[in-house]
């Protein structure tokens, strides 16, 4: 029983970090970018949320403000931060990323204040008995979407034209663009895409813990680097798997290896461990 | 079947029954030449034929299924890049590779230090880059690129910098080079006027392995051809008979003409 | 010069030899670091645990570098398996690997840190100028590495390390060496601030400290010994500087570190010598 239980958390755990992973490796792989400052969308997605939800009491406003708020940012980040820096050594990205990021932090501080937010009447707490565990109605929501977003992820990119033109720019840049495929449009379209997927899971974040505060991107972010890394860096399909390794690795592991490292320390233990075996990450072949 | 070789003192390179298997297929199938000392040897074959393999068989990159790499009496397959650096095996890319951040000249200086960085800590000890400088200064102008030596290569035109590939190969004093394309991108004049150097510098005594799509070329400076196809040794021989060999039209015109550039 | 003077200057002192001993390996061999911190944590640990058992402050400090130079050897060894981005994250986990075996050790002093550490036997000025004796001596040392044919060997693996081993250079023992070099010198810094705090937390140590390290190095200009010394002295100076404007601080850093890439991504060593090209043709 403590093991489906464990497992089950990890996967809820793990569908999290798809959720905010999924978008670090779409730009990874269009742009070669490790995008930090993707955390403060995340947050700005949790803020934004519980603004929403508190001044308007409706759940769905509250989505669509997280989703819309991130995308917008995430966008406008790729256009003022990313665009004009793509042909300099990945280093400069990275920092200006990092940069970025920081501000970011700030800019929430100031904005909302130091000791972060509260919902008035936290929704999707009623607990859920399923499997025979007692789940939390939030819990469950945040594994559904996120199964839910992948799956029409996985439709979009499959089966429509756009997601075909962005497949065809991430394989083969050249060929894509001589087919009449424009990149910029599709590198708007993922940082839409992986940004709006990082505000809805700063809602979920903001749902489960009740508690938005400016430094809430940061753990969730790194693991989430560390997921596309052990994910093979820009495979979507290896970052998924990556993420749900890890929520697992991480339930178990805190519970069995506690006394030994805390449970950050064991996630990059574990990508540590399985990038020396498989330094292209879980996937990758050699 | 397998192509068997008699060890002979003047060898430099001996590929001996060489088989490289992909998955399923066979890229190569025991293949085997050598290379005498002094020689201008090219190594032809159309699209597909297995010359990258072998190259990189010889290179180390490829790990053959059967079969040895000797360099100087010496087997080299297993050995790391630079260890095979030092054995006297030296390359140049079909793809320039430059390095961006540094001038012509020291690009070619840094190779020409090669005793001196071999010793990674020794290294630290040594700041004296004069000799080395001198020695690629030289070198550009063999290659007749000394004008460039204080332009940062990373500007380069691609004729530059397919005799700066050369001149800095040619820094670490190698026993062979292996030129992997040389001609591929250059103009015809360019490409004829790259041909010969590369016959200079085999008439001074280097040993050059030349792998090459240009056929007007290989004809022209080549002492002995080996031709690949279809993974096998097709022919080996003067570069005149094997042209004329009709096994070997066959393979050209077969895979399409794009590859016979025969005028 | 007063005791705020002295305690500034002996943390600028502090940060240009972290700052030199990760340009070693990031600027000089390419080899981008994210998790530095934990070597000058190491250093910092190991230093304060010796000086606690009893051992003179400059075996103290012997011993810092020894043992932050032989992990970081070990660290380097990752280097060979993955490379790039791969490395960057990876050394990225060795920081919270750090952090997270300190604090669930009780040996290490936890969450709680080590106090009392034992005084150096200087007072407060000679600390400082021992500290910036020390800075010298670092970045005297990096200008000797970039002139001697081991800095030409990681010139070449920064740029193109296949490239690098095709001309007979042992690409993997360079990392290794410059990862060594680089902690050491890391783990140095590490004992000096132990030394001068005389009392260390995981604070110090972690992800935003090796951000910090990061960025000194790639504002004052990736591989710029000058640089570097430059933009360390600005940033360590900076917070002091705005502290009128507390609240905004790190805003503003943060968004220094996005504009100095985005405007100018060759950073202040760049930034001034074109100016002084510019200066010179005018």
């Amino acid at each position: 029983m403590l093991y489906l239980e464990l497992l089950v958390q990890g996967l809820i755990q793990g569908s999290l970090y798809a959720m905010i992973a999924v978008g670090l490796t779409l730009v990874y792989g269009m742009l070669r970018i490790l995008h930090i400052a993707h955390a403060g969308l995340f947050t700005l997605g949790g803020y934004l949320a519980v603004t929403v939800m508190n001044a308007t009491g409706s759940l769905g406003a509250a989505a669509l403000a997280a989703m819309a708020s991130a995308a917008l940012a995430g966008m406008a980040i790729y256009r003022l931060a990313y665009q004009p820096i793509l042909d300099k050594p990945p280093f400069v990205a990275l920092v200006a990323s990092i940069g970025l990021y920081i501000a970011l932090e700030e800019v929430f501080r100031l904005v909302f204040g130091p000791y972060g937010l509260a919902f008035a009447q936290p929704p999707l707490q009623t607990p859920v008995a399923a499997l025979g565990l007692s789940l939390k109605a939030g819990e469950l929501a945040m594994a559904a979407t996120a199964l839910i977003a992948m799956a029409g992820l996985y439709a979009f990119a499959n089966h429509t034209r756009l997601g075909t033109a962005w497949r065809a720019t991430v394989d083969e840049p050249q060929i894509a663009e001589s087919f009449g495929v424009n990149p910029v449009r599709v590198r708007y379209l993922v940082f839409l895409i992986g940004s709006a997927l990082a505000g809805l899971a700063g809602l979920f974040v903001a749902v489960l813990s009740n508690q938005v505060e400016p430094t809430m991107g940061a753990v969730p972010s790194y693991k989430a680097l560390a997921i596309i890394v052990l994910g093979g860096l820009g495979d979507v399909r290896g970052s998924l798997v990556a993420a749900l390794a890890l929520g697992v690795v991480e339930a178990f592991g805190t519970i069995y290896l506690g006394d030994v490292l805390d449970r950050d320390a064991l996630a990059f233990a574990f990508m540590i461990a399985v990038l020396m075996l498989r330094p292209q990450g879980l996937l990758g072949g050699r | 079947m397998r192509d068997t070789i008699q060890l002979s003192a003047g060898e430099v390179l001996a590929v001996e029954g060489i088989t490289v298997q992909f998955g399923g297929i066979r890229a190569i199938d025991g293949v085997g030449f050598t290379v005498k000392r002094g020689e201008l040897l090219g190594l032809i074959g159309p699209n597909g034929a297995g010359k990258t393999t072998m190259l990189k068989t010889i290179t180390g990159l490829v790990k053959p299924k059967e079969g040895t790499v000797r360099l100087n009496g010496e087997a080299v397959a297993e050995l790391a890049p630079h260890r095979r650096a030092r054995a006297g095996l030296a390359l140049t890319h079909q793809i320039v590779r430059p390095f961006r951040s540094m001038s012509a000249l020291d690009n070619v200086t840094l190779a020409a230090g090669h005793r001196k960085t071999a010793n990674v800590l020794g290294a630290l000890l040594h700041l004296d880059r004069r000799a080395e400088s001198a020695r690629a200064r030289e070198l550009l102008e063999r290659l007749g690129i000394a004008q460039y030596a204080d332009a940062p290569s990373g500007t380069l035109p691609l004729g530059v910098l397919k005799r700066l590939e050369v001149a800095r190969a040619l820094a670490i004093e190698p026993s062979i080079l292996l030129l992997d394309e040389p001609l591929a991108g250059l103009n015809h004049v360019e490409a004829e006027r790259l041909a010969d150097t590369v016959r200079e510098l085999n008439a001074d005594g280097m040993t050059i392995v030349i792998i090459e799509h240009n056929l007007r070329e290989v004809q022209r400076i080549c002492q002995r051809l080996v031709v690949l196809d279809n993974g096998r040794k097709l022919a080996e021989g003067l570069p005149g008979e094997v042209l004329a060999n009709p096994d070997v039209i066959a393979a050209y015109i077969g895979k399409g003409g794009d590859d016979a550039r025969v005028a | 010069m007063g005791a705020y003077e002295l305690s500034l200057f002996t943390v600028i002192g502090i940060n240009v030899i972290l700052a030199l001993s990760l340009n070693l390996i990031s600027g000089y061999c390419g080899q981008i670091s994210l998790g530095h911190a934990a070597f000058y944590g190491i250093g910092a640990y190991a230093a304060a645990l010796a000086g606690k058992a009893g051992l003179p402050f400059a075996a103290c400090v012997v011993l810092a570098m020894v043992v932050a130079g032989s992990l970081g050897a070990l660290v380097g060894g990752i280097s060979l398996r993955v490379r790039h981005d791969f490395l960057a994250i990876t050394t990225m986990g060795v920081g919270f690997l750090f952090l997270g075996v300190v604090r669930s050790s009780d040996w290490l002093g936890g969450e709680l840190g080590i106090s009392q550490i034992p005084a150096a036997g200087f007072d407060k000025p000679m600390y400082l100028v021992l500290v910036l004796a020390c800075a010298a001596l670092v970045a005297a040392f990096s200008v000797y590495i970039k002139r001697s044919w081991m800095g030409a060997a990681f010139d070449a693996i920064a740029d193109d390390e296949d490239t690098a081993g095709v001309l007979g250079i042992d690409v993997a023992r360079n990392k290794i060496v410059a990862f060594a070099i680089g902690t050491a010198l890391a783990g140095l810094a590490g004992a000096l601030y132990a030394y001068y705090t005389r009392f260390i937390g995981l604070d110090s140590f972690g992800f935003v400290t090796s951000i910090s390290v990061l960025s000194m190095v790639v504002i004052g200009g990736i591989g710029s010994v000058w640089g570097v010394v430059g933009a360390t002295v600005l940033l360590t100076l900076m917070p002091e500087l705005f502290r009128f404007i507390n609240d905004y601080k790190l805003l503003v850093y943060g968004g220094l570190l996005f504009a100095v890439m985005r405007f100018a991504p060759g950073g202040l060593a760049a930034l001034i010598g074109g100016g002084l090209t510019r200066l010179r043709r005018a």
